[in-house]
């Protein structure tokens, strides 16, 4: 196994294979958690820690799984990998674990989970398997945090909670500027991926449909 | 010469031979969805093994999360009573615009408990006064009653009650006269965005400030007016706008802060008159008065 291939588990995720703006996966929970930035990269690494693991160990055990029952296997794998995380959000970020609330325990039914551990993990060696894992958690948290960046900045005039735009631009304070309400509303998120794939497909060509 | 076992993958089927069979006799699939099964050790696909294999992996699982859950249980904890004495703060005004507290609870807040006649009951510590919270019906149905007192003589009462999904709480600081109300902080468990969850925002909270709770001497609570409640009605310091769209949200919270808040009446009683004898023991001898009283009489 060459070093140019594990790069590519990696790296292919990120662009060219993208979970989000490609597989079109995990939307749902891409249009929840990206109005701050914080809690969108506290769920992407989240996700990326249950991908990567689920994967791994998924292909551990992979060869002795009676295939009958594998989807229960992987169900009940995903699930404890995610109780785990967000016992430890609770205990360590408990704010951001607040914020978040429902959508940590629904990362058990994010697609991109379920559709890595069947199309790679069962079929690949497990160090292969981690590394695909950890790229397609960064495509996933990549594009979050672009959205976020975006949400954030022009729906609050933060970024990380702290304010970016002047406070003296604001009409409140007799300036010219008015926060983007849109922007908080789940539907501005979805427009903001639409505009993504529509900027990352004109790049790529090959993923133009006919 | 060793036969070799090849799977059908739609049915399961198992052949046994040199190669896979042209079609399968049970479902009819080609040849192509044969494959071949790793010859000898165990069959993966038999009862026994699918039961063992994922009563192992139950146990297995449920290990790590056992271990998991209770390593972490204490920080969680400690999580869940910091936002408490976050919001008890938060409804005393001690916060900043971020919601940082700007006093220390264990410094301003001294905790304790009161029975159904309004006396304190001995041997509650401030912990266990605070543990209440926890189990804040199960503390009311044993009446004892958790109070929180601010070192400049304001005084926060938990309430408890049901909102349309779930249970909602809150937090009702109120002057050292038993009346005026300093804050109030109200939270959800589930109830609806955008509509029954607004009783949680500021801008619906900050209605709160400055209502009574009492109308002479009658116990009347805090409204939530449907319609909204306006300067020129004649209830209009025992009412705020209720959440539209969320009517049994908000008269959840109604019969929440008027239950809740009855069971201190014995208790507001014998503090106001505390506080008359306090004001008497002032005229006559200046040096009794302290800083809390005097502070009560303005």
């Amino acid at each position: 196994m060459s070093s140019v291939k594990n790069l590519k588990y990696l790296t292919g995720p990120l662009s060219a294979n993208n979970p989000v703006i490609v597989q079109i996966l995990g939307i749902c929970s891409s249009l929840a958690v990206t109005v701050k930035l914080k809690p969108a990269i506290v769920m992407g690494l989240s996700v990326m820690v249950v991908t990567a693991f689920s994967n791994l160990v998924m292909s551990l055990l992979r060869k002795g799984i009676p295939s009958r029952i594998r989807i229960i296997v992987q169900l009940v794998v995903i699930a404890a990998l995610v109780i785990i995380v967000d016992q430890f959000l609770k205990a360590y970020v408990y704010d951001v674990s607040k914020q978040l609330s429902v959508y940590v325990g629904l990362i058990i039914t994010n697609c991109i989970i379920m559709g890595r551990v069947e199309a790679f993990a069962l079929g690949n060696k497990p160090w292969a398997s981690f590394l695909d894992g950890i790229g397609n958690g960064l495509g996933y948290s990549f594009i979050l945090i672009i959205i976020a960046f975006i949400r954030e900045l022009f729906g609050s005039g933060q970024l990380f909670g702290f304010q970016v735009i002047p406070e003296s631009w604001y009409a409140a304070n007799g300036g010219f500027y008015t926060n983007n309400g849109l922007m908080l509303l789940p539907p501005m998120a979805l427009i903001i991926v639409g505009c993504i794939i529509w900027i990352h497909r004109s790049y790529n060509k090959d993923l133009q449909e006919k | 010469m060793a036969t070799k076992k090849f799977k059908c993958k739609v049915c399961g089927y198992i052949h046994e031979g040199d190669k896979a069979p042209e079609k399968c006799p049970v479902c009819q699939a080609p040849a192509s969805e044969f494959e071949l099964v790793s010859g000898g050790g165990i069959d993966k696909n038999s009862n026994w093994y699918i039961i063992l294999y994922s009563t192992v992996m139950v146990v297995i699982v449920a290990a790590i999360l056992a271990v998991t859950a209770m390593s972490l249980q204490q920080r969680q904890n400690d999580n869940v009573l910091n936002e408490k004495k976050n919001a008890i703060l938060k409804s005393l005004g001690a916060v900043d615009a971020n919601g940082t507290p700007t006093e220390n609870y264990d410094q301003y807040i001294t905790a304790y408990a009161v029975n159904d006649k309004g006396e304190t009951i001995e041997g509650v510590t401030a912990d266990q006064a605070l543990d209440m919270l926890f189990d804040l019906k199960g503390a009311i149905t044993n009446k004892t009653y958790p109070v929180f007192r601010s070192a400049d003589g304001r005084y926060v009462f938990p309430v408890t009650g049901q909102g349309l999904w779930d249970v909602i709480w809150g937090y009702v600081a109120l002057e050292g006269d038993m009346n005026t109300v300093v804050g109030v902080v109200l939270d959800h468990k589930g109830e609806t965005p955008g509509l029954g969850a607004e009783i949680a925002t500021d801008k619906h909270q900050a209605q709160y400030v400055g209502k009574k709770i009492f109308e002479g001497t009658d116990f009347v609570s805090i409204k939530l007016k449907k319609g909204g409640a306006k300067p020129e009605d004649a209830n209009f310091s025992h009412e705020v706008d209720a959440i539209t769209g969320g009517t049994k949200t908000s008269d959840g919270v109604s019969a929440m802060l008027y239950d809740c808040l009855k069971n201190y009446i014995p208790y507001f009683e014998a503090v106001a008159s505390e506080n008359a004898a306090a004001d008497t023991d002032a005229n006559t001898a200046e040096e009794v008065s302290n800083e809390q009283n005097v502070e009560n009489n303005e």
